[in-house]
């Protein structure tokens, strides 16, 4: 709504012209709350409650970040993500990344079709961010992931407006080439709508003693570091399964000190 | 100037220096007491070679049948142009040379024109009967007229059969007319009733163009030349207006093309494209030459657009639709905007992939499609979606290809509505032999599980375990240690035996190419996929991480 549209004089009889100082509050809420694309929910409570909306939004643009030594290789924030874009709407699925790495039966375990991918590979971080921005201009996607290192927060920002635009949304897997990258970029500040932290964490003791030995079902400490419009959260779930649906691990009997002290101190374990 | 056998020679000279007397070939001392203010370059026939090439592509304005002239004699240099189908653009063949005169005028080009019915007749015409501003245009009756008072080495002969002709009183084409061919040919050779035979037709001599030929063209001339990007860009639209016009006359649309940009300096740059799938959508191509506008150097300014088609595919009209999308709002503008709709996804798509293919090259955007294999590294690997395949680094040539027909589908799973594979009920499990399951896994799956990274090749890591069958209890791998908590295995991959020439990652070929997968659990819940390769003995055998799972 612009002014010259508000200063008009075809209101209807009898009611009051609404004043500028509305239009600008309407125009502000406007920016605020951008227009909206949907949610897509994990299906899990406590996760959803924290979300505005009531689950991932889409037509967004969403940060992944792994932890320790996978911020380089960053496999728990593919499963992630494998798991997410299980659950969207079938449709074509453009992903970008440096290192051709990616394993389709690996993406199918966590409920992601291989054959919806386009694969791009592409050198360097400013080739995946164009490559990024587009995919976010092309709306017969459903969506894009971009394993990028550097990304200011102007492009990211740039990369916000278009998925806002088109409804495409965005997955930015954040992957350095190596702890000391990785230690200067974490920090920088971000335009993602939501940004996660996704961290493997011991599987779940299996009963049985004459099994201990063996993986039980596998977790992820999932940090919810950033949310427009929600507050910081931290959950620990079952890995994403063939379904692509994450469940909260129940609590665990005789094995807190783990969970415990990932809670206190998660960046610590990698020295 | 040139040097030979430590004499300096003269190689070419200009107008005035002939009229003083000099010939090519003089030696420099000599020349310089004739004309002692004579100013000598060194000779570069490298540079002269390209800059002939350079001035043929110029040429190729006025028809895309062009190619550069090279004799052995060096002097007589020049370009051939092929006009049959263009010339009536220009208003016929006089105006064709008389533009092209001018223009070469324009960069002090001396020429010696001339048009004739075949290659033979043009050539010797213009070195032997144009001068400058009088250009060769005989009539197609008048042609062999005009041939004949040329000397005999208007026929494009070498040095001694021209001499072996002088010798004989032959000086003139035109005498050697009557004579029986095969008289000729027995005195000297071949060359002379070939060269005949060609200039009078009977012999045809195709042009062998400078660079591919294209399909359709499209030019734009402009009576001013531009430089402004803004102009270029503008022009392009219309060029891509012009073609898309043309091209859905035809019922085509454009795979490859080329736009060249003619220079009043005569040099010629070009952008080259290539689509995903057909396209004559105006905007979608004038969008993937802007992209590269900035590569082009318009020089002093551009006289001439050419787009050229080189290969075009059937395209119907009701796969075209273009669904363009504007470029996002500035911020605080208004993001009102009506929704385009699903119709033309699978466009945008194919425009999404022809940008990106011409900025990365159409190798760098893959499918993951799966293949019949119990090795990991081939059961799934990256397909360019322009058709050839690229394997990972260790190919076999006898690598299985994929089940005509039927297609392949990962693991299990229903058809995705964007699956271009058929669904198969199964696909091969893993192992060459049997997978030993005594310790298999919790709530055991019908396949076991796959990592969600693979690492191509497998990074070799240094293992530690207590007994030969063991996975490891630690392991160090990119100069991290890591301690194993939890294990499962192992899953025996064997090679795939009946493959010819199978090297199954196992540079040793010893033979022995058996792996045994691990899924290990590290202390901080990190998960692996080890594998021993080869059997446990001596010497001991070595381990690697193939990938990680989520």
């Amino acid at each position: 709504m612009s002014f010259s549209q508000v200063m008009r004089d075809d209101f209807p009889e009898g009611m009051p012209r609404p004043g500028p100082l509305a239009a600008l509050r309407e125009r502000i809420r406007h920016i605020e709350q951008p227009r909206s694309h949907g949610v897509l929910p994990f299906g899990v409570a406590a996760i959803d409650r924290a979300l505005p909306g009531g689950g991932l939004a889409l037509g967004a643009v969403h940060e992944i970040l792994g932890q320790g030594g996978d911020e380089e290789d960053g496999a728990a924030a593919c499963g992630f993500i494998a798991g997410l874009l299980a659950r969207f709407r079938p449709g074509p699925v453009l992903w970008c990344l440096k290192r051709p790495d990616l394993y389709g039966p690996g993406l199918l375990a966590h409920g992601l079709d291989p054959a919806r991918l386009v694969v791009l590979a592409a050198p360097r971080d400013e080739d995946i961010l164009w490559a990024v921005e587009e995919g976010l201009c092309a709306p017969g996607l459903v969506a894009v992931v971009g394993e990028i290192g550097r990304l200011s927060l102007v492009a990211g920002r740039r990369l916000q407006l278009a998925a806002e635009h088109s409804g495409v949304t965005a997955f930015l897997l954040r992957r350095w080439r190596n702890s000391e990258e990785a230690a200067r970029e974490r920090e920088r500040p971000s335009a993602a709508v939501t940004r996660w932290r996704i961290a493997a964490i011991p599987a779940r003791d299996i009963d049985d003693p004459r099994l201990r030995h063996l993986i039980g079902t596998p977790r992820w400490w999932v940090e919810l570091l950033r949310c427009r419009g929600g507050v910081p959260a931290k959950w620990e779930v079952e890995v994403a399964d063939a379904t692509g649906h994450v469940r909260l691990s129940p609590e665990l009997a005789g094995r807190p000190a783990a969970a415990q002290r990932l809670a206190a101190e998660p960046r610590l374990r990698f020295g | 100037m040139t040097a030979s056998g430590g004499r300096r020679l003269l190689a070419a000279l200009n107008p005035a220096a002939i009229k003083a007397g000099l010939a090519p070939g003089m030696p420099l001392p000599d020349a310089l007491s004739f004309v002692p203010g004579l100013m000598t370059v060194p000779a570069d026939p490298a540079a002269d070679t390209a800059a002939l090439t350079r001035l043929a592509e110029w040429c190729s304005r006025y028809s895309p049948w062009t190619a550069p002239d090279f004799q052995a004699g060096g002097d007589s240099d020049g370009v051939k142009i092929e006009i049959t189908g263009s010339a009536h653009l220009w208003g016929g063949e006089a105006a064709l040379v008389a533009d092209l005169s001018r223009r070469l005028s324009r960069q002090n080009i001396a020429h010696r024109l001339a048009v004739a019915s075949t290659l033979g007749i043009a050539w010797a015409l213009a070195r032997h009967a144009a001068d400058a501003g009088a250009p060769a245009l005989p009539a197609p009756e008048d042609e062999r007229a005009a041939l004949a008072p040329l000397p005999v080495e208007a026929l494009r002969l070498d040095l001694d059969t021209v001499q072996g002709l002088r010798r004989v009183g032959l000086r003139h084409v035109g005498e050697l007319y009557p004579m029986p061919r095969d008289a000729l040919a027995r005195r000297f050779g071949d060359a002379v009733a070939r060269r005949l035979d060609q200039a009078f037709g009977d012999l045809p001599e195709p042009l062998s163009p400078l660079g591919e030929t294209p399909s359709r063209r499209v030019r734009l001339s402009f009576a001013e030349p531009i430089a402004d990007p803004a102009d270029l860009a503008r022009a392009i639209e219309r060029l891509v207006e012009d073609l898309a016009a043309r091209l859905a006359r035809e019922g085509m649309g454009a795979r490859r093309l080329a736009l060249g940009f003619h220079r009043i300096d005569s040099r010629v740059e070009h952008i080259r494209l290539g689509t995903a799938r057909p396209s004559r959508d105006p905007r979608h191509l004038a969008k993937l030459f802007a992209a590269k506008l900035d590569t082009v150097d318009p020089g002093l300014g551009v006289e001439d657009m050419i787009l050229a088609v080189f290969a075009a595919d059937p395209l119907p009209p009701e796969q075209l639709v273009s669904h363009f999308r504007d470029p996002p709002p500035q911020a605080g503008e208004d993001v009102r905007r009506t929704s385009g709709g699903q119709v033309g996804a699978s466009s945008d798509i194919a425009f999404l992939l022809d940008r990106l293919g011409n900025r990365f090259g159409l190798d760098a955007i893959s499918h993951i499609e799966p293949r019949q294999s119990h090795i990991p590294e081939r059961a799934s690997i990256f397909v360019p979606i322009n058709g050839s395949p690229h394997p990972p680094a260790a190919r076999a040539p006898g690598l299985p290809p994929p089940l005509a027909g039927e297609g392949l589908q990962f693991a299990t799973g229903e058809a995705n509505s964007l699956s271009r594979l058929a669904s198969i009920k199964s696909s091969p499990a893993s192992g060459g032999g049997s997978p030993r399951r005594s310790r298999g896994q919790v709530g055991a799956s019908a396949k076991p599980p796959r990592p969600v990274r693979l690492f191509r090749p497998p990074e070799p890591i240094e293992a530690q375990w207590v007994l030969p069958d063991d996975p490891p209890f630690r392991f160090t791998w990119r100069r991290r240690q890591h301690r194993v908590r939890h294990a499962d295995g192992p899953e025996r991959i064997a090679e795939e035996w009946w493959i010819e020439g199978d090297a199954a990652a196992d540079p040793r070929g010893s033979g022995d190419h058996i792996r045994d997968y691990y899924r290990v659990e590290d202390e901080e819940g990190r998960r692996f996929w080890l594998y021993r390769d080869g059997l446990p003995g001596d010497p001991p055998p070595r381990w690697f991480v193939h990938g990680l799972f989520a």
